[in-house]
């Protein structure tokens, strides 16, 4: 079975056709990560017992002639920060290391429900924070198309393992790109859905007001099918809404996708953008245009604020999120304290990264008093006009079209020691988050970079709840390679 | 800019525990962050409102009721990393 092709439209063609059994499937997928996990360093943990007890249930259920839920039998990765029920849920951090999930997250029990086959769970920078898997207490994760190189992050490790054949989809999480930097970086297709349309009820918190969850896939037919099984209002999460119905309904039809007009926002074609990544967002307009498809160019002035507006609002709610973390309810690694403030200070001090401690800080400084007008306040104000330059744009346009990251994949190593550079590899994916759109990355080709080749990818952004907009342009784009 | 006292301060705060050199680095960094911020100040926002963040601007309402608890008591105290008799065990908070 080839498993770099397959897809979740192929597999459920397959399966119901009994071409294959979804423990011969999940089996397949096991020893694919057995034969390259050791390289790539994708997953932190694999859930075997849970995996072929569900594939056992779904192949039992289709041997009595039962009808299947769309995602039964779908062998899935899920980033170490949600929880499943009984299973390790890290964060790639030292201080969730003997950490055991008391309870499912939503989406787990929402792919629980579907029969989905959950293979393991995959690595990630601590906490979600970073854009490499650099920052992971357990190694980075490499990418598959060179392994010199980062699979991107913070959710690397589920990009890696859609990318490399080790999973045939997965979930990750985005606070300000950290699904569509990774697919971009490993060429495969990654979704984050608009705020509050996924529950991130049982997803390690990092970012609330910006942190959404989404899906990993090869083609945006399978996000779509992925994306529709994991959304919905969660009673666990106040901030969840009821897309499917009204007023949120919303279902295009294909003729429907042909006419949107798509906008080219002129800040995001900037000097230092590769030359590779420029070529490649400049092939998918082309592409788009043979489609049929109208374009327009348009402006989001407020662009170039949106990276220091990030690092002021998600840090701030990094360090009153991470703050629960101390040693007391969830792990505790270090057990010789004998005041309650000695107890939190050195399980602190050996549970938390480089990069955590400097956001928590970061994010202690902006939000202390004195200067959180200047910080904090100021830069909640500038998110409001960088969500109203989307609300203007979307008045002349019903999708942006961007490049998702200014390089193709770094060099391990190569951002490490400064900060800001490594920062700076989030620019376009972050106002997204920042006004709670919907957007995705789609892999175009890959191009000649170094001595080898390596993935680019195109963004496309939609109107809030308009994700049927941008997966639907997906599709088509796809139809037509 | 921020001082290494300053930074040993927040730290202090956040309950993280640095080494001279950890405080020296980390103030080099938030130095270089703080500094990037300084283009906040080009934008007018005296008119402007703060956006905390969320899709649906409206408050979210239930109703003030006892409900079952999804995650059982005894799962969640299992999952405590110390416990006596059904509740957290942590040291003593006064000497």
């Amino acid at each position: 079975m080839d498993l770099s092709k397959l897809t979740i439209a192929a597999f459920q063609e397959g399966l119901r056709a009994k071409d294959f059994s979804a423990r011969e499937v999940a089996d397949a997928y096991f020893a694919a990560i057995d034969a390259q996990n050791g390289a790539l360093n994708a997953y932190l943990s694999l859930t075997k017992d849970l995996a072929r007890a569900t594939a056992a249930e779904v192949d039992a259920a289709l041997a009595e002639g039962k009808e299947l839920p769309p995602l039964a039998g779908v062998p899935l990765a899920l980033k170490d920060n949600m929880l499943v029920k009984g299973y390790p849920a890290t964060a790639s951090s030292k201080m969730l290391e003997h950490y055991t999930a008391a309870y499912d997250a939503t989406v787990v029990e929402k792919l629980k429900f579907e029969r989905a086959v959950v293979l393991g769970k995959t690595n990630l920078d601590e906490f979600a924070m970073g854009s490499s898997t650099e920052n992971s207490a357990f190694g980075v994760t490499k990418n598959p198309h060179d392994t010199a190189r980062v699979a991107g992050g913070s959710s690397g490790g589920s990009a890696a393992a859609v990318a490399a054949g080790m999973a045939l989809a997965a979930l990750g999480s985005d606070t300000g790109g950290s699904i569509r930097q990774p697919a971009a970086l490993c060429g495969v297709v990654g979704m984050k859905p608009t705020y509050g349309t996924v529950s991130r009820f049982g997803l390690i918190a990092m970012a609330s007001s910006l942190d959404q969850i989404g899906p990993f896939t090869k083609t945006a037919e399978d996000a779509k099918l992925l994306f529709r099984a994991i959304r919905g209002k969660d009673v666990h999460d106040a901030t969840s809404i009821d897309v499917v119905k009204k007023p949120f309904h919303y279902e295009p039809k294909k003729e429907d996708i042909k006419k949107l007009v798509i906008g080219i926002p002129k800040e995001y074609f900037i000097e230092g953008l590769h030359p590779e990544v420029a070529k490649g967002v400049e092939e998918a307009i082309t592409r788009l245009r043979k489609l049929g498809f109208s374009f327009k160019e348009v402006s989001l002035p407020h662009t170039k604020y949106a990276l220091s507006t990030y690092y002021i609002i998600m840090p701030a709610e990094v360090s009153t999120n991470l703050a629960r973390l101390d040693g007391i309810r969830y792990a505790r690694n270090v057990r010789d304290a004998k005041k309650l403030q000695e107890l939190y200070v050195k399980n602190k001090a050996y549970g938390f990264g480089k990069e955590t401690r400097r956001r928590v800080l970061l994010g202690t400084f902006v939000l202390s008093s004195g200067y959180y007008d200047a910080y904090y306040a100021k830069a909640q104000k500038v998110r409001r006009l960088i969500k109203e330059d989307f609300d203007t744009t979307f008045k002349e346009v019903d999708v942006i079209l961007s490049p998702v990251t200014p390089t193709p994949a770094f060099t391990i190593g190569e951002k490490t020691n400064d900060p800001l550079s490594m920062y700076l590899s989030d620019i376009f994916t972050i106002p997204a988050n920042m006004a709670g759109i919907p957007a995705i990355s789609i892999p175009v080709k890959k191009y000649t970079v170094g001595s080898g080749e390596l993935p680019v990818a195109f963004q496309l952004m939609g109107k809030h709840f308009h994700e049927e907009d941008i997966l639907g342009i997906g599709e088509l784009y796809e139809a037509r390679q | 800019m921020i001082s290494k006292e300053e930074v040993k301060h927040l730290a202090s705060l956040a309950r993280i525990e640095l080494t001279n050199e950890e405080a020296a680095e980390l103030q080099h960094d938030l130095g270089k962050i703080l500094d990037h911020f300084e283009e906040l100040k080009e934008v007018n926002t005296d008119t402007v409102a703060p956006l905390a963040g969320g899709s649906l601007l409206v408050n979210q309402f239930r109703n003030d009721e006892d409900s079952t608890n999804r995650i059982q008591n005894d799962a969640a105290v299992k999952a405590f990393p110390d416990a006596a008799s059904g509740f957290l065990k942590v040291p003593p908070v006064f000497e």
